[in-house]
């Protein structure tokens, strides 16, 4: 047989059976495009995830009050709620060589009313310093000054979304004087939008000199959290222990156990949630796999349901002066296009689905060679094996026996 | 004696069906020359079918020896197998067995497809073939599903015809046409016949086996008569079949 009859053949008998073609074809395009698709949203969801935690910075410790271990009787209390750190535990910390930069905070709640508008919005005391710790943008004016902290000035920094919420899209709120309990706050700059980064949300905001904080808002001296930046991601576990250290021995407490702090290390972080999304990921894979299954099987159905009309088929071409080669190849060929087909759509299908709903999950799908080459290899296989088989054991009939088969 | 095309040595057949065993053939022993234009005859059941295939090479005898050409098709592989069948032997299917959803055209230039023909020539091939058995042309084009009866077995006799076969085998070859079209597919074995091919066909009417030259008449698996047509009483049991077939064929029934 030649090679051009061969394709002619094999589109012939395509066409002229449709709905059993059409069928295959769907069967292979669903296990390929559930598979691409599920693996898509995993990993897009999981790569944004990291990514707004790197955002943070990876090479970030956040040190937060905590009651110590096994320290005092009665109820254990949660993060925030102990007052163990203070602003002269954030000043000695500063003097450890890996540290480069220390951003004591504080954190409170509190209304706050502007001209025409007012909000509920967190209040975040800072210094100076924690522009550049966190990795922040000045949109417009200024950020917080060192001379503003130890004035305890009425000055405030706002979030992008709060400075959209008191005043408007269009206006700009330097200047802008906002009321809050017995404060009123002169509105000094505003930040570029951040997006969710580490633990606090900065673009709601409203951030205020740490003594003023602490005076007006807390009324306490204790920090909420101090971060450090470190000079090296490879020496974040060295840093960790210098600074628990340090802090120790400042609080007079013996052992690591009974510490009344606790330090959060963005890399151990990242690490954690990558390992959460990575389950989440293995889920969709799972759901994706048991849809391969069934794709799988939709294939394997349509090839054997065909298999009485192709074994009468087989044995005409047979009687006719076909070798069992030429009908081989005929119905390899009838597969391959099959498979060839079903997995193109199915590609493009999963990712137009992976994008879609990565888009309305807010994240960006992602793609993988592997998730691609797992499901068009499982689905060609399924689709070549079943095709092929009962071709290859109706050509070993006698035409007469294969034109019989019931 | 010419050369043996067919040569058949006590061939037996039982079919295995389910629970129960038919003999459809009880030593048959059969030799047709080169150049013979014979009638097998019999009583529907009998096995002319049956052994038609066997001389075919599309099926192969469960006892004795077949010699096609004087080459003992039981030691041929499947390679040699096809090219017998697709060189030698044209075979006429008493049921047609057509490629449903493709067009007439389509199935007569399948066997084509097989061999080194060039293109044009197999639509020309294709397109006498099917003169020759006096189908419209307006037919040619249509699937095969979508014929009448006679239409489909003078497709299936001229697909038969297309490789140009030294050896033709026409199971009921004219069962389903009217006389005239049946009378114009004899006109066309007959020519076939003079030109040298060896021509067997299976027939149940005596007008039919009249024109052949030679009759062999199989009742319940065996050859009952063989005998010159002018020599043959072909009118006595031609319409008799009822006669005959009150003899089961069936063994495993009892
Ligand atoms: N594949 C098969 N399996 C079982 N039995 C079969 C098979 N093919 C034929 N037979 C039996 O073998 C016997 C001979 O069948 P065959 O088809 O050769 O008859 P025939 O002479 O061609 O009849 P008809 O004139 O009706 O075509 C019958 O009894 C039939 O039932
Ligand atoms: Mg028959």
């Amino acid at each position: 047989m030649r090679f051009s009859d061969l394709i002619s053949e094999t589109l012939h008998s395509l066409t002229a059976n449709k709905v059993r073609s059409g069928l295959t074809i769907l069967g292979i395009v669903v296990g390929i495009a559930s598979v691409i698709a599920m693996v898509a949203i995993g990993q897009g969801s999981q790569a944004s995830i990291e990514q707004s935690i790197q955002a943070a910075g990876s090479n970030v410790l956040t040190v937060m009050p905590s009651a110590g271990g096994q320290s005092g009787p009665g109820v254990r209390m949660g993060a925030g709620s102990v007052e163990s750190l203070t602003r002269e535990d954030a000043e000695s910390l500063a003097g450890l060589s890996l540290v480069t930069g220390v951003a004591p905070s504080s954190q409170g709640q509190g209304q706050l009313v502007a001209a025409d508008a007012n909000a509920n919005a967190q209040f975040l005391g800072v210094t100076a310093d924690y522009v550049k710790v966190k990795g922040l943008t000045v949109a417009s004016g200024s950020f917080i000054t060192g001379r503003d902290d130890e004035k305890n000035a009425q000055v405030v920094v706002l979030g992008a979304t709060l400075a959209e919420d008191l005043f408007g899209e269009s206006v700009d709120p330097v200047g802008k004087r906002i009321r809050s309990g017995n404060m009123l706050l002169t509105v000094v700059g505003v930040l570029k939008e951040k997006g969710t980064s580490g633990f606090t949300n900065v673009d709601s905001a409203a951030i205020l000199p740490l003594s003023t904080c602490s005076r007006y808002v807390t009324g306490s001296e204790y920090l909420s959290s101090i971060t450090l930046t470190i000079a090296d991601e490879e020496q974040m576990d060295a840093a960790e222990n210098s600074v628990s250290g340090l802090l120790l021995q400042r609080h007079g407490i013996a052992s690591a156990d009974y510490a009344d702090f606790s330090i959060q290390n963005m890399a151990d972080m990242l690490e954690t949630v990558s390992s959460v999304t990575g389950t989440f990921t293995t889920l969709l894979a799972g759901i994706a796999g048991i849809s391969l299954l069934v794709g799988g099987i939709g294939i394997m159905n349509m090839m054997l349901t065909t298999v009485t009309e192709r074994t009468r088929e087989i044995g005409l071409r047979k009687a006719i002066g076909a070798d069992s080669s030429a009908i081989s190849a005929q119905f390899l060929a009838e597969s391959v296009t099959l498979t060839l087909i079903g997995g193109a759509l199915g590609i493009l299908t999963g990712w137009g689905i992976g994008a879609l709903a990565a888009s309305l999950l807010g994240a960006s799908a992602i793609v993988t060679l592997d998730s691609v080459l797992l499901a068009v290899g499982v689905c060609a296989f399924i689709g070549i094996v079943f095709g092929y088989y009962p071709a290859r054991r109706a050509a070993s009939l006698s035409p007469i026996e294969a034109l019989r088969y019931q | 004696m010419g050369t043996a095309v067919i040569d058949a040595r006590d061939l037996t057949k039982v079919y295995d069906g389910a629970g129960a065993e038919t003999v459809a053939l009880r030593g048959v022993t059969l030799r047709i020359d080169e150049g013979e234009y014979a009638a097998i005859m019999g009583p529907s059941g009998s096995g002319k079918s049956t052994l038609m295939h066997i001389l075919g090479c599309l099926d192969t005898p469960t006892e004795g020896a077949y010699l096609l050409s004087g080459r003992d098709v039981a030691e041929l592989d499947d390679y040699e197998l096809a090219e017998l069948r697709r060189t030698t032997v044209g075979f006429v299917f008493q049921a047609f067995n057509l490629l449903p959803r493709s067009t007439v055209m389509r199935n007569v230039i399948m066997p084509m497809l097989y061999t080194r023909v060039s293109h044009d020539e197999r639509d020309d091939r294709a397109a006498a073939a099917l003169r020759a058995v006096s189908l419209e042309e307006k037919l040619w084009t249509h699937r095969s599903n979508e014929l009448s009866g006679g239409q489909m077995q003078r497709v299936a006799i001229a697909r038969s015809l297309v490789n140009d076969p030294s050896l033709v085998l026409a199971d009921e070859p004219t069962g389903n046409l009217d006389t005239a079209t049946g009378d114009s597919v004899m006109d066309l074995f007959a020519r076939l016949n003079a030109e040298g091919r060896t021509i067997v066909l299976i027939t149940h009417e005596p007008d039919i086996a009249t024109r052949t030259r030679r009759v062999v008449r199989i009742t319940d698996g065996r050859i009952v008569e063989d005998a010159a047509t002018a020599d043959a009483d072909i009118r006595q049991y031609g319409n008799g079949d009822g006669a005959d077939s009150a003899v089961s064929p069936r063994v495993g029934d009892a």
